[in-house]
């Protein structure tokens, strides 16, 4: 140790750790869907709001949500942001090629999806630019059957 | 309000990247140099509440560690997980109460060398949903934050540039920031990498440490311990939901509820006009127009015009985060408490190379969650009334 140093103990946490969450029906029935190639979401029957990823209950209306209709699996990008960099467990690395991540209105739906959008130049992406989701093959049951989404034609 | 309560003392530690002392010696010396400064030992306090969060001390019930260094040992001591603007409120909320006199609160956090605080946002996500596909971040939503406001309002990267160059400049002046430069330009701020567009590196917090403790008391006791009490006018709080795809980001309805909340109990009709001065807790650059819009102390989309023209400078119409804001410094916990503490330095002049002139009112904001999901307001003013 050089003199000035000062002494740090390294309690680690363990950030590991697993916690089995049970992910509940909803997000259950979201995830059958996808190995069908459809995504599922949930209607609300007072504010007649479309809900993607499913969920139990509306805020708005303190209702369960209990009318299922599928969206998509065409949207449009409402909002973008394009990557440089990417965190690895909470720090900033640098990555080569830019990514692109936007918000996405799906068909039908009324609330946006986070999604990752492949197979285009980070210059062209644009609010209105039509896509669609592309799935995983064969399916794995998971959230990643979602695998990405990409332009239209 | 029934019964009145003020901010009697405050104190703050300087803002730093690793503030050099183990968190129990941060506060006792915090806590201990502000009763020294208003002459009042640790009986004098009835309550305290303590604002630090379990997973970024890396431990279950961070407070049991904080208890004995703010002199709350066998005292009536309570948590507030959220922020600092919130812990505040509940400080108040326990005066009014009539079971308390005085109220000391402290929030810390250690952002700056003991966590990551991008890491410890990664863990307030969906754990079933987005957590699981890994798309989302605090920058990420941040980012999708900007673009939602900026391109609906035409905002380009030069106004969020001019922002975050004010908030250094003024930051400069602040002893107790971390981050400021007296020359900040929007060039110098143009000059930093983007992380994701339009957010770069000088958009968003620093990582940092630090602390702050304030003293409320109710009318009853508050001009015993002080010749300049600051009066805890109005407060509210609100929260939206969690999913952003749900949220229309182009402005923080949850923070406009807060504030309504706030000027309501505080009588204030018009914000723009009776606030003098506003100390916002923004995490990004591009936070600032939309909390200030909520807030009512510009017109919805005035982001463009606000930066341009410098009406959030210190001297200028609405003087917002003289003392640099988040960008100077950001401990999470702290943040909202340190908010409070910079309006009662305004409101009693002491705030040295960063006042502002005349200040008779202002407002402190706190938030919580990703894109502000969670926010609190609160009005204090030197009249008693
Ligand atoms: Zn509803």
């Amino acid at each position: 140790m050089k003199a000035g140093e000062r002494i740090v103990a390294h309690a680690v946490v363990p950030l590991d750790f697993t916690y089995n969450y049970r992910v509940g029906q909803y997000i259950e029935r979201y995830i059958k869907a996808l190995g069908e190639k459809k995504i599922m979401a949930v209607k609300c029957q007072d504010c007649g709001r479309v809900f993607v990823p499913p969920r139990k209950i509306c805020g708005t209306c303190n209702r369960i949500l209990d009318e299922w209709v599928e969206v998509g699996p065409e949207g449009t990008i409402e909002i973008f942001t394009i990557g440089h960099v990417k965190l690895n467990k909470g720090l900033v690395e640098k990555i080569d090629k830019p990514s692109i991540i936007a918000m996405v209105k799906l068909d039908g739906a009324s609330s946006l999806l986070p999604c990752v959008i492949n197979g285009l130049d980070p210059e062209k992406v644009k609010k209105g630019l039509r896509v669609k989701a592309v799935f995983k093959e064969p399916p794995e049951d998971s959230l990643f059957d979602l695998d990405h989404f990409e332009p239209v034609g | 309000m029934e019964r009145k309560v003020a901010v009697v003392g405050y104190a703050m530690t300087r803002q730093a990247s690793d503030i050099g002392v183990p968190r129990p010696i941060m506060l006792f010396e915090l806590v201990k140099g502000l009763f020294d400064q208003m002459g009042i030992t640790r009986d004098d306090i009835d309550t305290f509440v303590l604002c630090s969060n379990d997973f970024q001390c890396g431990r279950t019930i961070s407070n049991v560690f904080e208890d004995t260094p703010v002199g709350a040992y066998m005292k009536d001591e309570t948590k507030v997980e959220a922020d600092g603007v919130m812990a505040v409120m509940y400080g108040a909320i326990r005066i009014m109460s009539g079971l308390y006199d005085t109220a000391l609160v402290v929030g810390n956090s250690l952002g700056g060398s003991e966590f990551r605080p991008y890491l410890i946002m990664d863990y307030q996500l969906h754990p079933a949903y987005d957590r699981q596909l890994g798309i989302l971040n605090e920058p990420v939503t941040a980012a999708l934050q900007a673009k939602a406001y900026m391109e609906k309002y035409k905002i380009t990267e030069d106004h969020l540039n001019k922002i975050a160059a004010r908030l250094l400049r003024n930051a400069a002046k602040n002893p107790f920031a971390l981050r400021g430069k007296e020359d900040a330009t929007p060039e110098y701020i143009a000059s930093s990498e983007y992380l994701y567009e339009p957010l770069r590196e000088l958009h968003c917090y620093p990582f940092t440490d630090g602390a702050c403790a304030v003293v409320l008391a109710s009318d009853k006791r508050a001009k015993a311990l002080t010749d300049k009490p600051v009066w805890i006018k109005g407060f509210g709080d609100s929260i939206e939901g969690y999913f952003l795809g749900d949220r229309d980001l182009s402005w923080s309805r949850s923070a406009k509820v807060a504030a309504d909340r706030a000027y309501r109990m505080a009588g204030i009709s018009n914000p723009a006009k009776e606030i003098d001065v506003a100390e916002i807790s923004i995490k990004f650059a591009s936070q600032e127009p939309i909390i200030c819009e909520a807030l009512g102390l510009f017109p919805e989309g005035s982001g463009a015009e606000v930066a341009d023209r410098g009406l959030a400078e210190i001297g200028g119409e609405m003087p917002v985060c003289p003392s640099g804001g988040g960008l100077g410094a950001y401990p999470f916990s702290a943040m909202g408490l340190i908010r409070v503490a910079e309006c009662a330095k305004q409101i009693n002049g002491e705030a040295g190379d960063i006042q502002v002139k005349d200040v008779k009112t202002a407002v402190a904001h706190g938030q919580d969650g990703f894109c502000a999901q969670h926010n609190a307001v609160m009005v204090l003013s030197s009249e008693e009334g």
